[in-house]
């Protein structure tokens, strides 16, 4: 059911979903991309939407046919209780352990760049805390929270970039499809779970308004982020050369202690952190809600928020697994990313064709 | 009870902010970094340069008599690890966030061994990319010692305002580690890095203003140390140094360089005993073409539009006034421009075997692969047998707000 004057509306989820995927551009996606994209890596988020893009729509298409279902009870309902929750529980697993990954890897970055004194479980802590603080308020909290926040997180980012505009070397685009045209083709549309939060958002859908209001918040914000994330990945190529842009592994903190305001302002990366810190925040709050709400969904748990405590101190556990940030990212997040993306690409299609052959469509 | 425990427990926590907490006083910043050779291959000399804080800060004016920097040499293999060995001496925590200026002895440089050592120390979050890499006739940490600043004691400042300007003139290169490592993996030109010293060599007496390298300049008074030219570095490997001039013309050729309007002199066509003094600005962007042909040499244009604003006339001569005059100082100053550029970019060719401009940028847009764009091979077969073509474009010339000389002659009647 819709919530009757709910606040969530198309600006929050205009903000939510550009902060799940806008972070990525700070993390080390970007390194991970250049490891097969070289200099061509900008045009990588291109190809992974182009081929997520069907699924996307497809799936949002039958959430608006269904009206008031969220994707578990849309997957139960078209996919029948067993066959649905099975789905349902896979998409757990798969949100449960980007948590996971992802989480650690912002732990790393953390402790390399600002704490390198601090154990790394201890930074993991208290980062969850704070997401598990934020989570507990509820959705309506964190979409307002999203909203609040944007225009000083994003204000942030366009100073850096126009900082960073002075470094550029345009040419270094070409050649332009880097390491050759198939490489880029096939790693781009491996990676096409890049933009896998969008299902996740889907969770939240009767919670926001009206359908309306959603999709247009969703979707405007699903286009501003792949701008903003094409436009960044652009300023790394230009800033990095060909044989450089794969041995850095934090571009976007790479760029924030490399910039300056004159002479006076040197060493201004702290500044360019708070907001980046924010922005993760706001993303594991939103990410530890819905996964929460999935789970208890799943398993007919009406009172899902206590759920959150524990799947924030499981997410720490399971996150402490990878030995290293460097495993992690480019063992564990690629490779898994690789294998969620058929997943996702042919989940929407199996409910359509599920749903037109029970002839739910005809209506 | 059980309350008062759960919040002393939950007040706890923000204590693990403390666990990196480190006071402003108990660090020392080191401002620049010497690097030297030893006999033994893989261990070095480093020196580190520290500032004091408290030399020219208003708090404690009058009170402070220490020294406005601390410099300390020690030997070993790594640059991070060396800091702790440095703390035998040093009284605090070494923080390298501050430097400015890697300083490696040009006997380090031309061995090839610097690219070792300089590579593990990018390793680590603290030096940053915007670090400038200068090269030194003596060893680096000579350098450091003999360099005393006159007027900017505390050496952040000194290497801030002295390599800006520097910079702005053109007589050094940009040399911020970032761009060394860009170029240096990109692999197809060759980098350059600022040349200093502060040893006076024999000075060089026919030279104007900028045909030196450092220690050639006769300069009386001021520190000692000299800022002039630049070290050529290809693969890595320092090959070579370029006087303040050439390193004008390859900054003016090198569209990624910033320059502003510096001033030169050139011979008077008219009167061969002086030379016409002027401003010389590039505003608008070098551009640069390139036809490559896969058989036949590639064909480089380069045409640099640039102005001129005549600043001193001392042969007398007429050349704001009289039309004649004129037309010949706007031919014959673009001829002596290109015959300044076409001696380095020969030289270049012939033997260093690649460019100095960061020229393979251009030729990059014929390629759709980076397999494809290394296998033409920039620096091994196309720019050695370019046919290279620059083109020096006048586009305004400038009499200053004087609008005629005196008369000598007059004047001395």
């Amino acid at each position: 059911m819709f919530k009757k004057e709910s606040r969530l509306g198309a600006r929050e989820g205009f903000a939510m979903i550009t902060m799940m995927i806008g972070v990525k551009i700070s993390n080390t996606t970007p390194s991970m991309f250049a490891q097969t994209g070289a200099n061509a890596f900008w045009l990588m988020p291109l190809i992974s939407m182009s081929v997520i893009l069907p699924s996307v729509i497809l799936l949002y298409y039958l959430l608006k046919r269904y009206k008031d279902k969220n994707l578990v009870e849309l997957t139960e309902h078209i996919l029948g209780k067993h066959v649905g929750k099975f789905v349902a529980f896979l998409l757990f697993v798969i949100f449960f352990t980007l948590l996971a990954i992802e989480g650690r890897s912002y732990t790393e970055q953390l402790k390399m760049l600002y704490f390198p004194e601090s154990p790394t479980p201890f930074i993991f802590f208290i980062f969850f805390m704070i997401a598990f603080y934020g989570a507990k308020r509820g959705l309506e909290t964190i979409g307002s929270t999203a909203w609040a926040f944007f225009f000083y997180i994003k204000a942030s980012v366009i100073l850096l970039a126009f900082l960073a505009l002075r470094e550029v070397i345009f040419a270094r685009i070409f050649p332009i499809f880097g390491n050759g045209l198939v490489p880029l083709l096939t790693e781009g549309a491996k990676k096409a779970s890049l933009f896998s939060d969008i299902f996740l958002l889907a969770m939240a859908y009767t919670a926001f308004d009206s359908t309306k209001k959603f999709r247009k918040g969703v979707f405007s914000g699903f286009a501003f982020v792949f701008l903003e994330m094409t436009f960044f990945f652009l300023l790394y190529c230009t800033i990095f050369d060909y044989n450089s842009i794969d041995k850095v592994a934090f571009p976007f903190h790479e760029i924030t202690q490399y910039v300056n305001m004159g002479n006076f302002f040197t060493n201004i990366e702290t500044f360019f952190m708070i907001f980046w810190l924010f922005a993760a925040l706001i993303k594991y709050m939103i990410y530890l809600y819905l996964i929460s709400w999935i789970f208890g969904a799943v398993f007919n748990i009406k009172e899902f928020e206590p759920l959150i405590l524990p799947f924030a101190f499981f997410g720490i556990v399971a996150g402490m697994v990878p030995e290293n940030a460097v495993i992690n990212e480019l063992v564990f997040k690629s490779n898994f990313m690789d294998m969620i993306t058929p997943f996702l690409i042919f989940f929407p299609f199996l409910l359509w064709v599920t749903a037109k052959f029970k002839g739910d469509l005809k209506r | 009870m059980m309350r008062k425990l759960l919040m002393f427990t939950v007040l706890l926590v923000p204590l693990a902010g403390c666990y990196d907490q480190t006071e402003v006083e108990q660090q020392s910043y080191v401002i620049a970094i010497g690097l030297d050779k030893t006999d033994d291959e893989g261990t070095f000399r480093i020196t580190f340069q520290a500032a004091n804080p408290e030399v020219g800060s208003t708090l404690s004016s009058g009170g402070s008599q220490e020294e406005p920097r601390e410099t300390v040499t020690l030997e070993g293999n790594d640059l991070i690890a060396a800091k702790d060995t440095a703390n035998s001496v040093m009284t605090k925590q070494i923080a390298l966030d501050h430097t400015k200026v890697v300083v490696v002895s040009e006997e380090l440089a031309r061995s090839g061994e610097f690219l070792r050592i300089i590579q593990a120390a990018t390793r680590t979050t603290e030096l940053r990319r915007s670090v400038q890499i200068i090269v030194s006739k003596e060893n680096a940490s000579d350098f450091l010692k003999n360099n005393q600043p006159l007027l900017e004691t505390r050496p952040h400042k000194y290497y801030q305002y002295m390599l800006t300007r520097a910079t702005q003139t053109g007589i050094i290169p940009e040399s911020e580690i970032h761009r060394f490592f860009q170029i240096t993996e990109g692999d197809a030109d060759a980098f350059l890095a600022i040349y200093a010293t502060t040893e006076q060599t024999e000075p060089k007496e026919t030279g104007n203003e900028d045909q030196y390298i450092a220690g050639e300049i006769p300069v009386e008074g001021g520190n000692p140390t000299q800022f002039m030219g630049s070290a050529v570095f290809v693969e890595g490997k320092m090959i070579d140094i370029l006087s303040g001039q050439e390193t004008r013309v390859a900054n003016i050729l090198d569209d990624t360089m910033d320059m502003e309007a510096l001033y030169s002199t050139f011979p008077d066509p008219k009167d061969k005993r002086y030379r016409i003094a002027t401003n010389f600005s590039k505003d608008r962007p070098t551009d640069v073409k390139i036809e490559y042909h896969k058989n036949q040499p590639t064909k480089i244009n380069v045409t640099i539009p640039f102005t001129i604003e005549v600043v001193g006339v001392p042969s007398l001569v007429d050349y704001s006034k009289n039309k004649e005059n004129r037309k010949l100082l706007e031919a014959y100053i673009p001829k002596l421009a290109e015959e300044q550029a076409n001696n380095l970019v020969k030289k270049t060719q012939e033997q260093y075997k690649t460019d100095i401009f960061y020229w393979s940028l251009y030729i990059r847009k014929y390629f759709t692969s980076i397999d494809e764009y290394e296998k033409a091979d920039w620096n091994n077969k196309i720019y050695p047998n370019a046919e290279i073509n620059v083109d020096y474009k006048l586009k305004q010339l400038y009499f200053g707000k004087m609008i005629d000389d005196s008369n000598l002659g007059e004047v001395r009647d």
